[in-house]
């Protein structure tokens, strides 16, 4: 039998490395555990908006997640009547209309005429629109037409789009009619 | 723990590939361009970055008239997973929810997973790291295994809009499955449940309208028996060797740098004793 001279600190030093060499190998460390503990569920402390769907005139509910100052996922709405959490394929790419490279971030101008595209801030862009407004409406307005009061006119055109909710359909009929407009049409309806 | 099922009723699906969008969109894939395949199936088949595909098959029924069948196809999460036996690093492991996981971590790239997969949903994807250096780690479905540890459902099954995917117990999804099939035989003669016994039963449970080899899929897909060995047998030997011969070297180790010190030179191995 080997002799061990131990003094009292060397018998402890050896009782602890016998024991880390024995719960590293033999016992084993999870790092998988630890690690999957620091990943952070992707849409925690995100906030939830609910929109709806731009797309096509059925209208379905959407949460959309946002954290960070971008989207981080998109998803149907469960509590929507319409779609009751349910997406279709275009519906649930959603997300990209955000997150999109080729998203327009600035208005674009092509002027009468031209072949390019410039860019114009909003307020350029309001005004413009609320002038030729006006002219093209006052140049074709039609008070009566057969004997009949009319008030109409009939260069001007409206389409509303598939995201505008009850509220801002209601809004866009009282302004379009409130210029006489008789083109008026909505995406739902199509 | 309950076990958990994700019930794919083919006959319902209408093809609309919103499974396929919302798993990219959960997930954060990105898109990958394809070229016209000849049908409206998007991609061949699964891929790192595309976890599931529709498959679109234009079928010749028993009455000489064209079935157009669809299938989501994913991983299958078996219950004896060819992949989990094959890997060497076990990086790929069982969840308590009965889904199939790899860990990016652990993962090596080495490829043995993609190669042993009855489905063939596993693939493997190339990175460069930040000095130029090329490595590769395996990707596929992970039934969102992130969502259901916070209650919720697989992003593909959230978003299918007739119905024709589910997630729930186990049991009870077997058990819809096995009814649904008696519902639609006057229509699909061949209807089936897929839930191949080879592999222990399945955590993707299927109700085909046809037989599997129309939708590409095995008959009865097995674990190899290689892996079986391989990993049942062989590896667990050789850790065991590898764990005494590190515990002997490095309790000699320890033991050679207390014992050198005294100056008095007990030079004898001590590492035996105390192992």
């Amino acid at each position: 039998m080997v002799e061990m001279n131990l003094n009292r600190r060397q018998f402890l030093k050896l009782s602890g490395a016998t024991a880390a060499t024995l719960a590293v190998v033999e016992l084993g460390f999870n790092e998988k555990k630890a690690y999957a503990k620091t990943k952070e569920f992707k849409i925690a402390k995100a906030t939830v908006t609910p929109t709806i769907c731009c797309y096509c005139g059925v209208g379905c509910g959407i949460l959309v997640h946002t954290k960070n100052n971008t989207v981080v996922y998109t998803e149907g709405d469960p509590d929507s009547p319409i779609n009751e959490g349910k997406l279709c394929s275009k519906g649930t790419t959603l997300r990209q209309l955000y997150t999109s490279e080729k998203r327009l971030t600035k208005p674009l101008y092509r002027a009468p005429g031209s072949n390019k595209w410039e860019e114009k801030d909003w307020e350029w862009m309001l005004d413009t629109i609320a002038k030729r407004t006006k002219e093209t409406r006052d140049n074709s307005f039609v008070e009566v037409e057969n004997g009949v009061t009319v008030n109409k006119t009939e260069k001007i055109a409206s389409l509303g789009g598939a995201a505008l909710d009850n509220e801002e359909t209601y809004l866009l009929s009282k302004l379009m009619r409130g210029l006489g407009i008789t083109y008026l049409e909505h995406q739902a309806r199509i | 723990m309950t076990k958990y099922v994700k019930y794919v009723d083919v006959t319902k699906c209408d093809g609309c590939r919103a499974c396929m969008v919302a798993c990219k969109n959960w997930n954060d894939l990105p898109a990958e361009p394809t070229e016209f395949l000849g049908s409206a199936q998007s991609h061949a088949k699964t891929t790192a970055d595309t976890w599931n595909v529709l498959q679109y098959i234009e079928h010749e029924n028993g009455k000489g008239n064209l079935e157009y069948l669809f299938r989501h196809s994913s991983c299958f999460h078996c219950t004896d997973a060819a992949c989990e036996k094959v890997c060497p690093e076990n990086a790929i492991s069982y969840t308590k929810y009965g889904t199939v996981v790899i860990d990016q971590d652990t993962c090596v790239g080495c490829g043995y997973c993609t190669q042993n997969c009855p489905f063939e949903v596993i693939s493997l994807k190339e990175y460069k790291d930040k000095n130029g250096k090329e490595y590769r780690k395996a990707h596929k479905c992970t039934m969102c295994t992130d969502r259901i540890d916070e209650g919720l459902q697989p992003a593909c099954v959230t978003t299918c809009h007739t119905g024709a995917m589910e997630f729930g117990d186990k049991d009870a999804m077997i058990q819809k499955a096995e009814q649904r099939v008696k519902e639609i035989k006057d229509r699909y003669p061949n209807a089936m449940v897929y839930n191949p016994q080879g592999v222990g039963g399945t955590h993707s449970v299927y109700v085909l309208a046809e037989k599997p080899s129309v939708y590409g899929l095995p008959d009865n897909p097995k674990v190899p028996t290689s892996a079986v060995l391989w990993k049942d047998y062989a590896q667990p030997i050789g850790k065991a060797m590898i764990g005494a011969t590190t515990m002997a070297v490095v309790g000699a180790f320890v033991a050679n740098k207390i014992f050198s010190k005294k100056a008095n030179g007990h030079d004898e191995d001590g590492g035996g004793n105390h192992e």
